[in-house]
């Protein structure tokens, strides 16, 4: 594990910078006197899972929607496969977000469509390219992958939490996502359906090779799907290392997470 | 609030609508186009107001043609019912009536909508998956309200027309072709276009206020019904305020 120093100067951590599916260097973000991301610099490696700890209020869902551009930042760098995200015009980011799935915290299914329009709405500008039945057969796989096809014509509001987190992955996956972000994907659920979320996320991970990046709180869940951990402490990187590393710490900013 | 902080209050909500409106001028002729949404609008605002729209007509045609009549035949101006009302509905009534009950119904709907959609992250997850959300869920809104609300008006007159031959027949002294014949004899055109055109303005009106106190609704479910009880009030003032520049447009013209 390593404790980084205030100003946040971490080099990239894991992967080499030429394997690095996302480069965040020196991001910083405010609203109005209100710094959220004061200097934050880290990678993510193809094929790897980033945890990113922290307490409410430290910035990390701010981190996640600069990533894929719903949040522009003040200054820093952040690239995507590559591609500086800022000087993207807004059809290149469009193409970039076609590789990214992104699970929200409360899931964001879209309430006036059934589950099938919900999975079908990312690729419907494919229709003509792909065909109907082909798009019928990707929405089919997706559900079978969150193991709820017989939820195909119903309405969000019909399903319980756990089902709805459920369909927000398998919407996520429509994509065949290169990239997955998740905020806070087991808040709200039971011990249960969390741990099955973890898992599923963790399945995705393995079939469809995916970097991911999952803000959380649950420790059961960071245990289960954490290759890499992060802890965000006032909008700056404080520590970085495996679970088991962090587990170990006796640093009192980081032990409390894993009580 | 000071009167200070509410002025200023009020011309930055007018700036921001102001841009919230080029957006959509902007946004409104390029590609991709949201046809399927557009016409799913049509529906949802046109189809789904016809019973609110044609039974509020309809009894306001009743109630102006029962409530005029006493005073005309007093007059010994009885004869002059149906031109009376023909010119009273077209120019005025069916319109306004109409808007203020789209803005209610229509635009409470969108308000609430938008808001609910905005602080569920629907919006953000349309931007993720690429879509363009402003052009999905504003766009497509304010252009079915703009179409359809004339639509409505057409068929509001119609049916407050119809209500005003019920009321003058009541004592079955005209007959359905007399009533009309009347109706239509009186009519000119400064009466019928310039009502329709009033109409377009109060659909663009509805549609781009509901949409842009949806839009940029805050604060959780607190804002969603604010954003609805919003998206009625300023565009049932604006109705008005429309409505009395119209007035006065037309009357230069005739």
């Amino acid at each position: 594990m390593r404790l980084c120093n205030e100003m946040n100067s971490v080099k990239p951590h894991t992967a080499k910078s030429e394997s690095a599916v996302i480069e965040i260097t020196h991001l910083k973000k405010s609203f109005k006197d209100n710094a959220v991301l004061k200097d934050v610099t880290f990678t993510v490696g193809k094929g790897e899972n980033l945890v990113v700890l922290g307490k409410s209020g430290t910035g990390k869902s701010v981190l996640i929607k600069c990533i894929v551009g719903l949040i522009k930042p003040d200054s820093g760098n952040l690239k995507i496969f590559g591609k500086s995200l800022v000087e993207l015009n807004r059809n290149e980011l469009d193409k970039v977000r076609e590789k990214i799935g992104f699970l929200f915290q409360s899931n964001a299914l879209y309430d006036s469509m059934t589950v099938r329009k919900n999975l079908e709405f990312p690729l419907r500008r494919d229709v003509k390219k792909e065909g109907q039945p082909e798009i019928d057969r990707r929405v089919k796989e997706a559900l079978a992958n969150v193991g709820l096809t017989n939820t195909i014509d119903m309405m969000p509001s019909e399903l319980s939490g756990g089902m709805r987190k459920r369909i927000g992955l398998a919407r996520c996956l429509m994509v065949n996502p290169e990239v997955m972000l998740y905020d806070e994907p087991t808040t709200g659920l039971d011990p249960i359906t969390a741990e099955e979320i973890s898992k599923l996320m963790v399945a995705m991970k393995k079939k469809y090779k995916s970097s991911s990046i999952i803000i959380t709180h649950d420790m059961k869940c960071a245990k289960l799907t954490a290759d890499q951990m992060l802890v965000l402490v006032d909008g700056l990187i404080y520590a970085k290392g495996t679970y088991q590393e962090l587990e170990k710490s006796k640093d009192k900013k980081i032990k409390p997470f894993f009580e | 609030m000071s009167v200070r902080l509410y002025f200023q209050d009020f011309f930055i909500e007018t700036g921001e609508t102001s841009r919230f409106a080029f957006r959509f001028f902007k946004e409104v002729f390029t590609p991709p186009y949201e046809f399927k949404e557009f016409l799913a609008q049509c529906y949802n605002v046109g189809c789904k107001s016809i019973p609110l729209v044609g039974i509020t007509a309809f009894i306001m045609g009743l109630v102006v043609t029962l409530q005029s009549r006493p005073t005309l035949v007093q007059f010994g101006a009885g004869s002059w019912l149906p031109a009376m009302a023909s010119v009273g509905i077209v120019r005025e009534i069916g319109p306004v009536v109409t808007a203020l009950m789209c803005a209610g119904k229509v635009g409470s709907n969108i308000g609430a909508e938008l808001g609910s959609m905005k602080v569920t992250e629907q919006i953000d997850a349309m931007e993720v998956s690429g879509t363009n959300p402003f052009k999905f869920v504003a766009v497509t809104r304010i252009l079915a309200t703009t179409i359809m609300v004339p639509v409505l008006v057409i068929f509001a007159d119609t049916l407050s027309l119809f209500g005003s031959f019920v009321a003058a027949n009541i004592k079955g002294e005209i007959s359905l072709s007399l009533f009309f014949n009347q109706v239509f004899e009186k009519l000119v055109f400064l009466d019928v276009v310039p009502s329709l055109i009033k109409a377009f303005f109060f659909g663009f009106t509805i549609g781009l206020i509901s949409c842009y106190e949806g839009y940029n609704s805050k604060k959780g479910t607190e804002g969603v019904g604010k954003s609805a009880n919003s998206a009625v009030v300023i565009s049932s003032l604006l109705i008005f305020v429309i409505d009395l520049l119209a007035v006065q447009i037309t009357n230069a013209f005739m």
